[in-house]
């Protein structure tokens, strides 16, 4: 199936959570990681048990924005 | 394991490529990226990577990650001053119209920044005595945001209960910002005791003894942001990092107040040595405040950890034998405790707290100079008192150094 990671369409098996899918991307510093599935906060707790649908959206985020 | 071993052993984010037991100085403004596609990312906070250091640099991180690993706090954010940390904290849980509750009892700069910097910006400050938490209730409305305090007020030392603080907030869903600039991180853990966010001055202990000007702001991750009506959309999309993405996205990137790599390292090495220097400057100062309390030449003495303060039991609840390194005495008139200053000759005459050094300073014709007779009064800063902070010297020749400028 196909969601949409950080903007960009990726196949992925069906049946992945968002914690198969930090292995999975090898998600850089994934305890500093902040991640949100359709614009929505999943608390980090539910990674594990939040399933993957067909066209979600996540994004991996991080907090040091900015830049002169 | 304990504060000291944790302080110590605190992991690295990124292995160092030299294996350095310190985080080295990554004293560099810029850091430079490999493609135009991963400083796109960088910049939309897709990737952990370091920009430009008025945001984040790998010095001040280990810092920030240290106090983390320390305290067990959901995330940390150091920037240059205490100063700054609660300045910052407004500008970010509050807009105009705002209010936020707390007692006539704080520091001078910070009463100033609130009365003089905020309030025309139209952020209200309502006063309570927090000494009664049933001064607090009739005061909160719907535009109140927060109820702001100190662990123990300076120069006052006033010592808050924090447990009765926190069932109001708790209670009206306000956020609990505690300053614990006087009893930092090792004293006892704001968390467990409703604290939601923690500010505090790290020129004092975490400095490892005033090497540096920083200060740290530290979300415990125990408050709804959903609650703050000026925060709900982040909240939704942010969840409990509201505060710390709003701060580094926003408020602390913009307002620039950050902290130096330079600084952060030698804050980051005194965090290693907090406990051992706040051990002995607490020891030292219950002794010299018992010589203090035996002297008939002054008149009172304050200091939470003597059994005569009113404030003990509390202090001792939650700080045990540790209540601070601060305490203030009176003497007869401001011409005594001029007297008194300019006759020392090894306590230091200078403005700050928590030094190595014991330091000496008439509150209120310095850092409250600024205000009228009347309002010093009401904001318990009399004439005829001084404040001693206590260092770790040999205590006897701290003691010897007072008896000596009292006896002339």
């Amino acid at each position: 199936m196909t969601i949409k990671v950080n903007g960009a369409a990726q196949e992925i098996e069906t049946g992945l959570s968002v914690a198969d899918l930090l292995v999975r991307n090898k998600v850089e510093q994934p305890e500093m990681v902040s991640v949100h599935l359709n614009g929505e906060f999943v608390q980090r707790n539910r990674y594990g048990i939040t399933a993957l649908k067909e066209n979600d959206e996540i994004d991996f985020l991080y907090f040091m924005g900015g830049g002169a | 394991m304990g504060f000291t071993t944790r302080a110590i052993h605190a992991p690295f984010l990124r292995k160092d490529p030299h294996g350095s037991l310190h985080m080295p100085i990554y004293e560099s403004v810029s850091f430079e990226f490999e493609t135009a596609e991963e400083i796109e990312e960088a910049f939309l906070g897709k990737r952990p990577r370091h920009m430009y250091t008025r945001i984040s640099n790998p010095t001040v991180e280990h810092l920030e990650q240290k106090i983390k690993h320390i305290s067990g706090a959901l995330a940390v954010v150091a920037v240059s001053s205490g100063m700054a940390a609660i300045a910052d904290t407004f500008l970010t849980v509050a807009r105009q119209g705002d209010n936020v509750i707390t007692t006539r009892y704080v520091f001078g700069n910070t009463y100033s920044l609130l009365e003089k910097t905020l309030g025309p910006w139209g952020l209200e400050v309502r006063y309570a005595d927090l000494s009664r938490p049933d001064t607090i209730e009739p005061l909160i409305n719907d535009r109140t945001r927060a109820i702001f305090f100190e662990t123990i007020t300076n120069p006052q030392l006033e010592v808050a209960d924090i447990r009765a603080l926190s069932a109001v907030a708790r209670k009206h869903r306000l956020l609990l910002i505690a300053d614990t600039t006087v009893t930092p991180l090792y004293f006892f853990s704001s968390r467990d005791y409703g604290v939601d966010i923690e500010v505090l001055s790290s020129t004092k202990l975490v400095s490892g003894g005033a090497t540096t000007v920083g200060g740290i702001i530290i979300d415990n991750g125990t408050y709804d942001w959903g609650h703050n009506p000026k925060l709900q959309q982040e909240a939704r999309r942010y969840g409990p990092f509201t505060l710390v993405t709003k701060l580094k996205r926003e408020v602390f990137r913009n307002t620039g107040g950050c902290l130096s790599p330079h600084s952060a390292y030698l804050q980051s090495v005194g965090l290693e040595t907090l406990a051992l220097r706040a051990d002995k400057s607490c020891e030292n100062t219950t002794a010299i405040a018992e010589y203090l309390a035996r002297n008939p030449k002054v008149k009172c003495v304050n200091y939470p950890g003597l059994e005569a303060s009113p404030y003990h039991g509390v202090a001792k609840d939650i700080f045990g034998q540790r209540c601070g390194a601060l305490l203030t005495f009176e003497l007869s008139s401001k011409k005594e405790c001029f007297s008194f200053l300019n006759k020392l000759k090894l306590i230091r005459r200078a403005t700050n707290i928590n030094d190595n050094k014991t330091l000496a300073l008439h509150p209120s014709s310095t850092i409250f100079g600024e205000y009228p007779q009347e309002l010093k009064r009401q904001m318990g800063v009399p004439d005829t008192l001084i404040r001693l902070s206590i260092g770790i010297e040999d205590v006897e020749d701290v003691i010897a150094d007072i008896a000596q400028a009292l006896e002339h």
